[in-house]
């Protein structure tokens, strides 16, 4: 699923991947306030553990990836945290591998870049009800494009489109109800009692 | 961060429990005689039932496309003693392999036949019957040996599946030190300029 394994993708994609997860990186770093980095470990964290569990969807089995919310609490800081994590989750789980690094961190921070820069705005104005309704659609949002962005990696490399999309969609869409939820809760808790921790620093998220 | 942290503590805990699932698929198959036999799950032990397996030959040949039953088990008959590949697909990103080498397969058949075999070597007719020749007989304990050894051979591969704590605490603990580490140089960056 997000986590492609090595030797599946073509290398035109691999490179193309790493390409852009490497500009991603650099920028995000450019851009990233050392009172974020506290918080970019934290996530980076729950993101690297969310991962072991899974639950058995159909044929293949499902794991809350969280790149939405992500997304929505540390900006382009996302990119580094995702990095970080899913290069150590291949190293200590084996989920993915080294060579496709670039393609999944690109699959997975991609998502929630845009998540960032849709709903971040929206977000600092929302109320408690509407932060609920702001983080359910980014962590739908992410999921689903997280879907559609692995789906293409693999018909790039000659894998047939329509059956990953089939398997992708009836895994992808249970999931991004989770997610919608746990994103959502997450964000209104988070509003609710310390929306310091989402908007460390107004100046610096607002250039998104 | 306190709240944060003792949610990530939560999970962590919920996660070390032994009902966890993780999230890859493996596939393994052992050879007894001809007869290749395997299993392909998703760690944790759930049987990855509606994945594709491939079996290929060492250059890449496809020779068959097996469906694996609902306890996630396929079983193909070797035609050659050659290697074999083992590919199991689930069709949205997740693949895994195995190797079955051309030692493990001793080139003949595994059906009914051998059990005739071993009918012979009782006792009690092992003196009536015709001997078995020394080529069959190693065959047969080769084919004995590796149905002994196979449950063996499966626990050791759950065994290394296991994700344990100590990965866990160790995978968090790298995130919080590369991030301390970046804290450190900004700044080092800043006192600087």
């Amino acid at each position: 699923m997000a986590h492609i394994p090595d030797g599946v993708l073509a290398t035109p994609i691999l490179i193309g991947g790493a390409v852009v997860s490497v500009i991603a990186v650099s920028i995000a770093v450019r851009r990233l306030q050392p009172e974020q980095i506290p918080q970019a470990a934290v996530m980076a964290s729950a993101f690297f553990v969310a991962s072991l569990i899974s639950v058995p969807v159909g044929v293949s089995s499902v794991h809350l990836i969280l790149n939405g919310l992500m997304g929505l609490v540390l900006g382009w800081a996302a990119v580094p945290a995702i990095l970080v994590a899913l290069l150590l989750q291949t190293i200590f789980f084996g989920y993915g591998g080294v060579l496709v690094l670039g393609v999944n961190a690109m699959n997975i921070a991609l998502p929630a870049i845009l998540c960032a820069m849709l709903f971040r705005g929206p977000l600092q104005r929302a109320g408690q009800r509407g932060s609920f309704v702001i983080g359910a659609l980014s962590g739908a949002l992410a999921v689903a494009m997280t879907g559609l962005l692995v789906c293409t990696a693999l018909a790039l490399s000659g894998n047939a489109f329509v059956p990953a999309a089939k398997v992708l969609f009836a895994t992808f869409v249970p999931l991004a109800l989770v997610e919608a939820m746990v994103t959502g809760a997450t964000i209104s808790f988070l509003k609710r009692v310390s929306p310091e921790l989402l908007f460390v620093r107004e100046s610096a998220h607002g250039t998104l | 961060m306190a709240r944060f942290s003792a949610l990530l503590l939560v999970v962590v805990l919920g996660v070390s429990s032994p009902a966890t699932q993780a999230h890859l698929l493996k596939v393994f198959a052992f050879a007894e005689g001809n007869r290749i036999d395997g299993t392909t799950y998703f760690v944790g032990g759930i049987p990855a039932a509606g994945a594709g397996v491939e079996v290929m030959s060492e250059d890449g040949r496809l020779l068959t496309t097996l469906v694996p039953n609902s306890a996630g088990e396929f079983s193909y008959e070797a035609k050659s003693q050659t290697d074999h590949v083992i590919v199991a697909n689930t069709g949205d990103g997740h693949v895994a392999r195995w190797t079955v080498p051309a030692s493990e397969l001793t080139g003949r058949h595994t059906d009914s036949a051998d059990q005739d075999a071993l009918n012979m070597l009782s006792p009690v007719t092992a003196s009536a019957a015709t001997e078995p020749s020394n080529g069959e007989l190693a065959i047969l304990v080769e084919q004995s040996v590796a149905r002994q050894i196979r449950p063996l051979r499966e626990q050791l591969i759950a065994y290394e599946d296991r994700i344990r704590l100590r990965d866990i605490i160790g995978g968090v603990g790298y995130i919080l030190g590369l991030f301390g580490l970046a804290i450190w140089w900004r700044q080092r960056h800043r006192s600087d300029s």
